[in-house]
């Protein structure tokens, strides 16, 4: 057979209107079934000393542990412009190398059964957490993009595999539209089917 | 190879609209057209489009290779000389690719000989790897075709699978997808690939490529912020290098698809390169660049390209002094290459074009276009085939 042997033809389906059932009910429970049984349970130590005390790890996993939390924090964390911004939601913060506002860590995930592969060499556990003072979620703890573990001060939570994964990079865009430019002059020529107002394909 | 008659399935506009097929009519005129389709054998496929198409793609491997490493080809090539690095390090790391498609005059005997290789943003995806499949599906299950007939076709399935791929050799990173503004088409040949990237399980988002903005140290970030680390782009390297944020390439972290290497694959100048590396292959025009044009004394009429066009553009054909225009466009700035006249075959009032797919270094399928004219451009119309 030359042609691809099977295409799910339900997943190639777009939704067009209400009432166009994209798919049974049922699925949603199952992904719902999946994703309490994926849930971890997890430490979160704000120290290395901390992390000697809580978990299984020893003191030289803790320290790279720890340095790798600080590492994931100065990359993913949340960047403010202005001190303020960034007090008036974590209190204190601190100014980055790159000159932004950032929180300070309020400690690291690390999670509470770790078989021995972890042990030695697990990259992505070490996410730091982040402990919100204002107003509208005072002392609940997040990970760098927001999603929240729960309050503060509890001994362990529980938390989904997708907050032990690490974090896209946020940072601040200064400018944008500094690409498209040359397509964007090419449509202006008038021939083919640009007639109608619209633009080219800039495929080929 | 032939061009048959068949009746279109009834309400196929419906079946359109529920798989989200938008632009199979565009301006009034059918894009996808399903009154004909082409039948072809199973050796014309293997024998005469296969196995060529992958051949000719490692002969293009040899062309990348040869021209980075040659200052003066780098400029026959209009490779922006502050990119040079850029394009040379991806070609080093060993940048994977996606995908590409080579455009072949092919009758059904003889030779298929290669008119242009679109490397670096192909279109009319969908319609082959999904479209063209389901539209032989539903005329086996009604009985309009045999059921043995059979397509070259295994283009989703590869994509899929090299997604797979794609993301073992690039972990850690979240895929953005884009493309410009105001096109369907292209709006929907990406969207077909974000589908195909999220059933391998790729964490994927979308962009439009002038919203693309950039940080003070020249990461390049989505709406949200998020600095984007692998991007797909249905959108021109030769483009991207002369853009004003064409500075940060290279400086900044990005993988991408198509990988920079391509620049000089979908490269009217890689003709004439191959047809120097490749002399006298059987599926090759002669072709030359514009200083070489008494090497061409023996060609009688010659087809002009611009080394940078899409979709048919600025084409003209040469006859010793006399020129004439083709296909008007928006581009030839940078130069114009030549290739020995070989008009596509005709099936009945129709000029007929065979896209070869590839996925990787892979063979993956067939697209037909045809049209009315001898250029085929963004409106020739789109027909199925069959293998029997």
């Amino acid at each position: 057979m030359k042609r691809s042997k099977n295409i799910d033809l339900a997943r190639m389906r777009k939704r067009v209107g209400a009432n166009f059932l994209l798919r049974p009910l049922a699925l949603g429970v199952a992904a719902a079934l999946v994703g309490c049984s994926s849930d971890e349970e997890v430490k979160v130590v704000s120290s290395v000393d901390d992390c000697v005390t809580k978990t299984q790890l020893d003191k030289a996993q803790c320290e790279a542990a720890y340095q790798r939390a600080l590492d994931e924090a100065e990359r993913t964390g949340p960047k403010y412009s202005r001190a303020a911004q960034c007090e008036a939601e974590f209190g204190s913060c601190h100014q980055s190398s790159g000159g932004f506002w950032m929180p300070l860590m309020t400690g690291f995930m690390v999670a509470s059964m770790l078989n021995d592969r972890d042990r030695g060499y697990y990259s992505s556990g070490y996410n730091p957490v982040y402990r919100y003072s204002g107003s509208r979620y005072r002392d609940r703890l997040m990970t760098a993009d927001g999603q929240v573990i729960g309050n503060y001060g509890r001994s362990s939570y529980k938390v989904g595999k997708s907050a032990m994964e690490p974090k896209p990079k946020v940072t601040k865009t200064v400018s944008r539209g500094g690409f498209g430019a040359v397509a964007s002059a090419k449509s202006n020529w008038g021939g083919g089917r640009s007639s109608s107002g619209s633009s080219r394909s800039w495929g080929g | 190879m032939l061009r048959l008659p068949i009746s279109e399935r009834p309400h196929w506009q419906e079946r359109a609209q529920e798989f989200g097929f938008h632009f199979h009519t565009m301006y009034g005129k059918p894009y996808w057209d399903e009154t004909a389709y082409y039948q072809f054998s199973l050796e014309q496929i293997e024998k005469h489009i296969e196995e060529p198409t992958e051949e000719i793609h490692q002969m293009c491997l040899d062309v990348v290779a040869r021209v980075l490493e040659d200052e003066e080809l780098l400029r026959r090539f209009c490779i922006p000389e502050k990119h040079w690095d850029f394009v040379r390090t991806s070609w080093r790391n060993g940048d994977p690719c996606l995908y590409s498609r080579l455009d072949f005059a092919y009758s059904g005997q003889g030779p298929a000989k290669l008119y242009e290789n679109n490397a670096d943003t192909p279109t009319s995806l969908y319609e082959t790897g999904f479209w063209q499949w389901l539209w032989l599906q539903d005329n086996v299950d009604r009985r309009a075709l045999p059921l043995q007939a059979d397509q070259f076709n295994s283009l989703q399935e590869k994509l899929v699978n090299r997604f797979h791929d794609l993301q073992y050799l690039t972990p850690g990173r979240e895929l953005h997808f884009s493309c410009c503004k105001d096109t369907e088409e292209d709006r929907g040949t990406v969207q077909y690939l974000q589908d195909c990237a999220s059933e391998a399980g790729i964490s994927n988002h979308f962009i439009f490529v002038e919203d693309i903005g950039r940080d003070a140290t020249g990461q390049f970030t989505d709406l949200n912020d998020q600095v984007i680390t692998w991007m797909f782009k249905l959108y021109p390297w030769e483009f991207m290098l002369q853009e004003e944020f064409g500075e940060f390439l290279g400086s900044n972290n990005v993988r991408w698809l198509e990988p920079p290497w391509k620049a000089i694959l979908s490269n009217k100048a890689l003709l004439p390169m191959l047809w120097k590396l490749f002399p006298e292959h059987p599926n090759l025009l002669p072709s030359f660049f514009e200083d070489e044009l008494d090497k061409a004394a023996d060609f009688s009429e010659l087809v002009k390209k611009p080394i940078f066009s899409r979709e048919g553009g600025n084409i003209s054909v040469v006859r010793g002094t006399d020129s004439k225009l083709l296909s008007d466009g928006p581009y030839g700035q940078e130069g114009f290459i030549y290739q020995a006249m070989h008009p596509l075959p005709q099936f009945g009032k129709n000029y007929t074009l065979v896209g070869s797919w590839l996925v990787d270094d892979l063979a993956a399928g067939i697209s037909i276009r045809e049209d009315s004219n001898l250029i085929t451009q963004d409106m020739s119309r789109y027909l199925p085939h069959v293998i029997l």
